[in-house]
């Protein structure tokens, strides 16, 4: 069986649907950079370990820069940019703002997407609950205080705006 | 694999994705075994009630691989197939006795965890087999049980890992079984018959704390020196042998609490 | 309302906004029509002569443009030119010419349609090495039987000198107490999250270089570049938008060359970017080294001396060495009231990555032997270690301080650094809760670190080991411009990486020019063509406080006068009886005289007949800030090698696993004084980023070669950067001794907390395992080091 060179991808991102062609070996990651124009997914070693290319795929988070492309053929990919509703940013964008959870925010796309991704299956996460589920994203700016912080008063957040 | 491609250490020509074969995710209790299909992802087993309820060693482990993101991808096939000895489900399974169903174009085989990993990142599986469910025998008779790993930091690799199930008959006070697997530096998970036939011989519910600390520090001898040849290191084996011996008595230290609390 | 109403206002900066929402313009996202990807093939071996390269099968991929080897860029480039003098040349050029030096040196260089592609070519190119042997070892190197790696320099020593300041003989034979220890630190470095790139864009037509870059020190950048390429700097246009993280990583003139002939043979843009294992293996490391330490200590505990041996392992850096060295020259006292020194330094070369700029440069290497050695000499003594530091700080009154080798504290007030930190970590209960524990079998300990954080170099420094003077002095520019419709724009000429520069400029315009902080735009980007620059402009040394905001306010008061001047011309009345506030200039004795800001620049910029007849139209300022404090060396070599000098205490509570080694912070407790805090968020940001980095370097990362300079942690699988996980939450505290010699009392904060962060940690784990007796004076203090130093001590006393 001949391997083809390019293959149909065809996929929606952030509520958007695109097509394209690629060769098997592209990676989401630069598929995404690169093809479809979405520079908010970053690359910091593009061996999946500091998570700096996270993104959601059909609703969890993973690493771009692992993923094939291909892979992602008719999946519902959500970048950072596809997080805020026009100018109202998602409740955890805002609370890395309120927090100053970033300096150099190279790490920020990720580690937003990591943490909805948190919240979104333990609402009310402890801080080691929180520390645990970003150890997957690397900081070399913040010493991720602020950053726990930030995650801890977005899930305070929605706690106090879930009460009756 | 895929970062062995971004970082062209592997070349191969071509590449199966398995991810399309409908039919391989599910948990499933079939009376006195679960049975859990090679593509179920390592998330659905963490949030999994049937697992926590039936295999605690099972959903002591899982959250420990990796990262949410790594779990959220990685498939129970996938990471016995791939035989990583630092991993935690190839050591883990092989405590549980697991019994691995192949599936190939001759049909299907089923393999014991034990006889699966053969080596560094090799398993007995054929050429053209792939991995299609694993099953694990629930035994009414397990006591206690522990899962530890010694990692540099949350979520690495283990330099060292044990998985210890300790056995008892009925009611009875005393340890009539224990299988104790490590894993980490080694070439693939490892019994430690020597500390396994202590515990069988000197283990019970009565033991007097001293007696019992006692025998969990000649445990903690007897793993170190049994997986010393094993071990995968160069001038630091003495290290991470030692490691083991002391994951290996942690591991039965934790095992007999949970046994008392019982 | 006047004066400072911005200073000291905890605003969340507002660059933050574009990075939460995915909006960096990083280099990676720049693209340039038609621009190329280049990739680098690098050397397999750490010491080789490179007997051939065969590229002819590379340039037949199909997508690929062109290949350039060293010899092209030899014959196309002059060679780059070291920082100090070399008995004979040692030509270096962006490629490597003849010979390689280290695993992941750069060989050749190939551009094609796609980075894909490039590396695809890669594949086919053939290199024939003749392997040499290696030398990874410092001191091994230094023997005459190393292998060399410049042969005509006949060593690998690229400098030795020693300083003596005071009487050292004499302080040592007559010291009740002399101690000494040996310190060994590893390579590591910061590792900004976004790789080192550049983007070169040729024009052929008219021999111009437009170059983007995230290199943090543009002011250099420009004259290596013009230098090398044979341009003069009007014929390059340097441009830097958003840098993922600088920490003084983000430096390599050599890739801006490559880039440059790459786009110059191709006729085309090219672009390089890293990835990860090339950073790993070839941007910069911090230097490894070995240090012997002496003290000299009289009977009551007052510490008289300090000698140090100290060698420094550069790498292949040849072009510039000796920085390290000098800084920890300039902090071998610390805190501390020594009045005699002697720095014995040597600068040497192994074959390993070149060194560089990193997070602390050589200080925590130093505060790491001194904080250690002190802990020592309290236990020797039979001291409490806390009263011992207090006795020998030099205390407030003293300030400003000259030490020994010329560094001037300007201010700060150690002592009471010393209780803040001791309150924040409550040491009081901390004996008890040891006592505890250890009856518990948990092993608990308090370990604490003092450290002096300069910040601004000045130039002058390095003529201590280069022997000549080609730059001096510590500087930085800003322009700061009242536009037609009256918004403000200012443009620095330094670049950031995260430090909220553009929000702390845009507070301190806000408040020269008596207007909302929101209506001060603050360009974040430097472009040569258009921010004013010297050869200091750049991010180094968190300069930011010493000279960058004397530049901004500077610029901004040379537009407030004109805005008085103008206003005072208008309304007939004189700057001295008119202020600016709200937005407007008004008279002080009846605020409804006014004129906003926005009828004055109408008036600058378009009603010109209007104006004073002498007065130029326009609403600008620039200015180019020097710090007044910069000096040159005197006869006795005495140099204020950075200028202005906050501290820090840190303290830290570990619990030991004594099976194991490994170590767990359980606590950890900062307090610093940068000076005059201008904006409360981005300085505690810095603070705890900077002790990660400290923590980082401590405990987990570590470069490690092996015997034959392959470098075996070249991916974050390997080379192990702290987590969320193990880095613990600060609790932090402040003092301000505001700086007298600087404009706002500001010193510098962004690399502070990497100096105390190990010593600190260190001497926590020892005062753990303190009834073992375990000594460590090695870094990092990775589980099985901690382990063996608890076995060794073990059986010592069996």
């Amino acid at each position: 069986m001949k391997v083809p060179e390019l293959v149909k991808v065809s996929l929606e991102v952030n509520g958007h649907r695109f097509e394209g062609e690629v060769e098997p070996r592209k990676t989401l990651a630069d598929f995404l950079r690169e093809e479809l124009g979405f520079t908010g997914v970053n690359l910091g070693c593009e061996h999946g370990v500091c998570g700096a290319c996270s993104v959601l795929l059909d609703g969890a988070v993973v690493r771009s820069c692992i993923f094939l492309a291909v892979q992602a053929h008719d999946a519902k990919i959500t970048t950072i940019e596809g997080l805020a509703k026009g100018e109202k940013l998602h409740p955890i964008q805002q609370a890395f703002l309120d927090h100053h959870a970033l300096q150099c925010g190279f790490c920020t796309p990720g580690m937003v997407l990591a943490a909805v991704d948190l919240l979104q299956r333990c609402p009310h996460p402890t801080e080691m609950q929180i520390r645990e589920a970003l150890s997957g994203n690397l900081c070399m700016c913040t010493g991720y205080v602020n950053i726990v912080r930030a995650v801890s008063a977005a899930a305070e957040k929605s706690r106090i705006s879930e009460k009756p | 694999m895929i970062p062995l491609l971004n970082l062209r250490l592997a070349r191969p020509e071509a590449l199966v994705d398995l991810n399309a074969i409908p039919g391989l995710s599910y948990i499933r209790s079939e009376g006195t075994e679960i049975a859990i299909g090679a593509l179920t992802r390592h998330r659905e087993m963490e949030f999994s009630p049937l697992l926590a309820e039936e295999l605690p060693l099972l959903a002591e482990a899982i959250p420990q691989i990796g990262h949410p993101a790594i779990r959220n991808r990685g498939t129970l096939g996938g990471s016995l197939a791939h035989a990583d000895p630092a991993a935690e489900l190839p050591c883990v399974l092989t405590a549980l006795d697991a019994h691995l169903v192949a599936a190939g174009p001759d049909g299907e085989r089923v393999i014991r965890a034990e006889d699966f990993f053969t080596g560094f990142y090799a398993t007995a599986l054929a050429h053209q087999e792939i991995l299609k469910e694993v099953r694990i025998p629930l035994d009414r008779r397990t006591a206690g049980w522990s899962f530890l790993e010694f990692a540099r930091r949350h979520g690495d690799f283990a330099l060292s890992e044990a998985s210890v199930l300790i056995f008892t008959e009925g009611s009875s006070n005393r340890c009539t079984s224990a299988r104790i697997v490590v894993g980490g530096s080694v070439e693939r998970p490892l019994r430690i018959e020597s500390v396994e036939k202590l515990i069988e011989d000197e283990i019970s519910l009565s033991s007097q704390a001293s007696s019992l600390a006692d025998i969990l520090r000649r445990a903690e001898h007897l793993a170190e020196t049994e997986i010393q040849p094993g071990i995968a290191g160069g001038e630091n084996s003495d290290y991470l042998s030692h490691l083991t011996g002391v994951l290996v008595r942690r591991g039965l230290e934790s095992a007999m609490e949970r046994w008392r609390k019982r | 309302m006047t004066g400072a109403q911005w200073k000291g206002q905890a605003i969340h900066p507002r660059e933050d906004r574009r990075f939460v929402t995915g909006r960096g313009l990083y280099l990676p996202n720049i693209s340039l029509p038609k621009m190329l990807h280049a990739a680098i093939l690098r050397s397999i071996h750490a010491h080789a002569r490179i007997v051939s390269i065969d590229v002819a099968e590379a340039l037949k991929v199909p997508g690929v443009v062109c290949a350039l080897t060293g010899e092209q860029a030899r014959a196309l480039s002059k060679p780059l030119r070291p920082l100090i003098p070399l008995p004979v040349e040692t030509p270096y050029y962006c490629l490597a010419y003849e010979k390689v030096r280290y695993v992941g040196e750069p060989v050749v260089a190939v551009a094609a349609v796609s980075r894909y592609v490039a590396e695809d070519a890669l594949e086919k190119i053939h290199i024939e090495y003749d392997p040499l042997p290696a030398v990874v070892d410092p001191e091994a190197s230094m023997k005459s039987d190393a292998p060399l790696l410049f042969e005509p320099l006949g060593t690998n020593i690229l400098w030795h000198d020693c300083f003596t300041y005071g009487d050292v003989d004499g302080v040592f034979s007559r010291a009740a107490h002399v101690l000494s220890e040996r310190f060994l630190i590893h390579r590591y470095a910061s590792t900004p999250l976004e790789t080192f790139g550049c983007i070169a864009s040729y024009d052929n037509s008219r021999q111009y270089l437009t170059l983007w870059s995230n290199d943090q020190r543009p002011g250099q950048a420009m004259p290596i570049l013009a230098h090398s390429l044979g341009l003069s700097i009007t014929q390059i246009r340097l441009l830097t938008a958003d840098i993922g993280g600088g920490f003084g990583n983000k430096r390599k003139p050599p890739y801006l060359v490559l880039t440059a002939l790459l786009s110059k043979l191709s006729g085309r843009p090219v672009q390089f970017i890293e990835d990860r294992r090339e950073n790993l293996m070839g941007l910069v490391h911090a230097c490894n080294g070995v240090m012997d330490l002496e003290v000299a200590v009289a009977g009551d505990g007052r510490l008289l001396g300090v000698k140090v041996r100290d060698i420094a392992d550069e790498g292949l850096n040849v072009l510039n060495p000796t920085v390290h060295s000098l800084l920890k020259l300039g902090n071998v006292t610390n805190c501390y009231e020594i009045r005699a020194v002697r720095f014995d330094g040597y600068s040497v070369m192994t074959n390993k990555c070149p060194s560089g700029a990193n997070r602390g440069i050589g200080k925590p290497f130093m505060c790491f032997a001194v904080e250690r050695m002190l802990d020592g000499v309290a236990r020797r003594l039979g001291r409490d270690r806390i009263e011992l530091r207090r006795q020998n700080l030099v205390p407030p009154e003293m300030m400003p301080y000259t030490t020994p080798t010329g560094e001037l504290i300007d201010s700060g007030n150690f002592p009471e650094t010393l209780n803040k930190l001791l309150s924040l970590i409550d040491y009081e209960s901390f004996h008890e809760e040891q006592k505890k524990a250890r009856s518990e079998g948990r092993w608990l300990g308090l370990g604490l670190a003092l450290a002096i954080e300069p910040s601004t170099s000045n130039q002058s420094s390095y003529m201590l080991t280069t022997g000549k003077r080609t730059a001096s002095g510590a500087a930085e520019a800003a322009m700061v411009r009242v536009e037609s419709d009256g918004s403000i724009q200012v443009v620095l000429g330094d670049v950031g990486s995260g430090q909220g520069h553009q929000t702390a400029a845009a507070q301190i315009v806000a408040d020269e020019l008596g207007v909302n902080f929101e209506d001060v735009q603050v360009s974040p980007y430097f472009d040569s063509l258009v921010s004013p620059w010297l050869y200091t402009t750049g991010n180094y040394s968190n300069k930011f406080a010493g000279t960058d905001v004397g530049a901004i306010q500077g610029a901004a008061r040379k537009v407030r006068e004109k805005l008085l001047s103008l206003a005072a011309h208008l309304l007939n009345s004189s700057p001295e009886e008119l202020e600016l506030a709200d937005g407007a200039v008004r008279s002080k004795k009846d605020p409804k005289i006014r004129k906003t800001i926005q009828e004055l620049a109408q008036v600058a910029y378009r009603d010109l007949l209007a104006l004073p007849p002498e007065m130029e139209p326009g609403l600008e300022g620039r200015c180019y800030y020097r710090a007044a404090l910069a000096d040159l060396p005197d006869e006795q070599r005495r140099v204020r090698g950075q200028l202005f000098v906050s501290n820090a205490g840190h303290a830290a509570v570990v619990e030991v696993d004594i099976d194991t080694g490994k170590v767990a912070i359980l606590k950890y407790a900062i307090v610093h004084d940068c000076g005059t805090v201008l904006n409360q968020v981005i300085v505690e940001g810095l603070v705890h980023g900077a002790t990660a980095h400290g923590i980082g370097a401590a405990l987990y990362e570590e470069f490690i070669y092996d015997e034959r300079g392959q470098l075996l942690t070249t991916t974050f699988v390997d080379y192990l950067k702290p987590t969320a996980v193990e880095i613990p939450d600060f609790k932090t505290d402040h003092l301000e001794s505001p700086s007298p010699y600087t404009p706002l009392g500001m010193k510098g904060v962004g690399e502070g907390g990497a100096i105390p962060a190990p010593a600190a940690l260190a001497n926590a784990v020892e005062n753990a395992l303190e009834p073992l007796g375990v000594r460590l004076s090695e870094l990092p203090l990775t589980p099985e080091r901690v382990w063996r130093a608890i076995s060794l001590a073990s059986k010592k006393t069996e």
